[in-house]
């Protein structure tokens, strides 16, 4: 097993390709994230039409937002309530949006304000609304609401509270699809079958796979903990030694997983055919989504995932700030994971000799 | 050691890839498996490896039933395709494999360099295989076979795809290796090969038509080519 764990140390070392794709992928993917998700001090930009109430247009002027009158003539009888059809004004105020001259056009009226914008859903909608709020809050302070959470800040970036499933997903994507190529590409060249003709034991061809990788896979997860904490500084409420251990854990199960779906995968290609089939579900579980809101007992499969128990680890130590205590669970079901995956490898091999 | 193969049936897929063969390789001889492609060579090689199980009948190895993992670590296996990792230099492959064997330390530095001095690859032991040529990973796949000095050779066409230098080289290899008193099992579809080995094992379609010593086989062709046999049994519609 020994000479396994030196042999696949060694051809990485000799592939620096793949060795740059395990370390500096990552890295370089959540220094993106970092700047596409952290702090997004976007000013929009609001038109308002020229009744507007002069006490809320100050408190909007106070706020982070470009705002501008629009000219009279722009606001004759504008109505756009739910379900009405768009008038000729409305138009008009749609031509200023599409030309991305104006975030959003608030009118008020009897039913109160009306905000038109672009599109749903856009981070431009977000700082405008949130601009908004804080002025009529402003304005009055007995509506103003302050959120708090038990768990996490109100104002964490996405980065930060989204963490936790870059982590986890990142490492368990790329140590799965390393280990999976390796394999099938050794039983493709016919070393497995050189290897099974020599006295090594089944156990040792899957355990001096798992250890090798592994250990790979380890120096990656450590790397990734320690850059996202301590360069990119994201938040870690819990230890960060707990952190990387979830990690690590989850790094082995995406060697296993790998060297288990190589099994059905004749070659290389086949085996990225499995990324749709077996990273995407998983990615969907480890905490994008809310699970419990989910129907039909959707939520369920997760319990299937090692994702799912990895992520939800980490959102425990980095969101919640859990100790070990809190865990311990999830880290026996990574093992579970690992043990199950090692023994059916194991089994696997009897294809090349049964011994 | 002798290898004896009795009444080895395999089937793939319902199909009888290799049907009641029975022969023997004896110690000190160089037995070579004839036959043209899909005949059954590699099949009956890999069943001797214990990559495969037989259907039915047995295989047993100095009297032992096979497999077993004491006696697989007196068997050098060549495999078709040179099998070698070409992320790895030469010396790495060969001491990787070493390893396996239960070699280490200063025995197993020792071997590999000789192993890799036999081949003629000692300037190149360094580089990566993927830079070696088609030769080159031949001889190497050759050196990691006999790295640990087995005493039972099973190659499976080892001499495909090398100029006819080398393959005089490698064949007066097997020459000193059978003197030494091993156990050689050759697979090859060149006949002329076949003049150098003690005994010859002609398959076809699965079937063992012939298994005799190489003399005897010329003796019973016209011409003093092994290939008239084949020809012999397409003939006669697959029965000789």
């Amino acid at each position: 097993m020994k000479g396994l764990v030196i042999r696949i140390l060694r051809q990485m070392g000799n592939d620096k390709r793949t060795l740059a794709l395990m370390i500096a992928a990552p890295i370089l993917i959540l220094s993106l994230l970092y700047l596409l998700l952290g702090e997004g001090s976007y000013t929009p930009r609001i038109s308002v039409c020229n009744d507007f109430p002069p006490a809320l247009l100050a408190e909007l002027r106070n706020q982070d937002a470009e705002v501008t009158i629009l000219p009279d003539d722009m606001d004759k009888d504008i109505d756009i309530g739910i379900g009405d059809t768009i008038s000729e004004e409305n138009m008009n105020m749609d031509a200023l949006l599409k030309d991305k001259t104006t975030d959003a056009v608030v009118t008020v009226d009897k039913d109160g304000m009306h905000i038109r914008m672009l599109e749903s859903g856009s981070s431009k909608a977000a700082s405008v609304t949130a601009a908004i709020k804080n002025a009529a809050a402003a304005v009055n302070p007995s509506s103003s609401m302050n959120l708090s959470f038990v768990y996490g800040k109100v104002d964490s970036t996405s980065f930060n509270s989204l963490g936790f499933v870059l982590l986890g997903v990142l490492s368990f994507f790329f140590v799965f699809i390393i280990s999976g190529i390796s394999f099938v590409r050794e039983r493709e060249t016919g070393t497995l079958e050189r290897l099974m003709a020599t006295p090594i034991r089944r156990m040792s061809v899957v355990g001096g796979y798992t250890v090798g990788f592994g250990i790979l896979a380890a120096i990656q997860s450590v790397l990734m903990i320690l850059y996202s904490r301590y360069v990119l500084g994201m938040q870690f409420e819990g230890p960060v030694w707990l952190a990387m251990l979830i990690m690590v854990l989850l790094a082995f199960t995406a060697v296993s997983l790998g060297a288990f779906v190589s099994i059905f995968a004749n070659n290389e290609f086949q085996v990225m055919q499995f990324i749709p089939l077996v990273i995407v579900p998983q990615m969907f579980f480890s905490g994008l989504i809310t699970i419990d809101t989910l129907p039909y007992g959707l939520g369920n499969i997760s319990y299937l995932m090692p994702i799912y128990y990895g992520c939800s680890g980490l959102e425990k130590v980095m969101i919640k700030g859990f100790g070990f205590d809190g865990i311990w669970k999830e880290l026996c079901m990574l093992m579970v994971f690992i043990l199950v995956l090692f023994a059916l490898n194991v089994l696997a091999l009897k294809k090349y000799r049964k011994l | 050691m002798n290898i004896d193969i009795s009444h080895v049936v395999k089937i793939f897929n319902k199909k009888e890839v290799l049907q009641d063969v029975s022969l023997t390789a004896r110690e000190g001889e160089i037995l070579c498996l004839l036959g043209p492609s899909g005949a059954g060579k590699t099949t009956l090689i890999r069943l001797v490896t214990g990559g495969l199980r037989p259907d039915s009948g047995e295989i047993t190895i100095g009297g032992k039933n096979f497999p077993d993992r004491e006696t697989m670590k007196h068997i050098g296996f060549m495999p078709q395709n040179d099998a070698v990792y070409t992320d790895l230099s030469g010396m790495d492959n060969l001491l990787f494999f070493g390893r396996l064997f239960g070699l280490s330390g200063k025995e197993l530095r020792r071997k590999a360099e000789d192993a890799i001095r036999w081949v003629d690859l000692g300037n190149d032991k360094e580089k990566l295989v993927s830079r070696y040529s088609g030769g080159m990973k031949k001889r190497l796949s050759l050196a990691v076979t006999l790295l640990h000095n087995p005493s039972i050779l099973l190659l499976d066409e080892p001499t495909v795809g090398i100029d006819p230098v080398l393959r005089k080289s490698v064949w007066d290899r097997f020459e000193a290796l059978r003197l030494e008193g091993k156990t050689i099992i050759v697979s090859t579809h060149v006949m002329d090969e076949a003049a150098r080995c003690q005994r010859a094992a002609l398959l076809y379609e699965g079937r063992l038509i012939e298994n005799d010593t190489t003399e005897n086989l010329l003796l019973k062709t016209q011409s003093g080519s092994l290939e008239d046999l084949f020809f012999m049994a397409q003939k006669a519609g697959g029965t000789l």
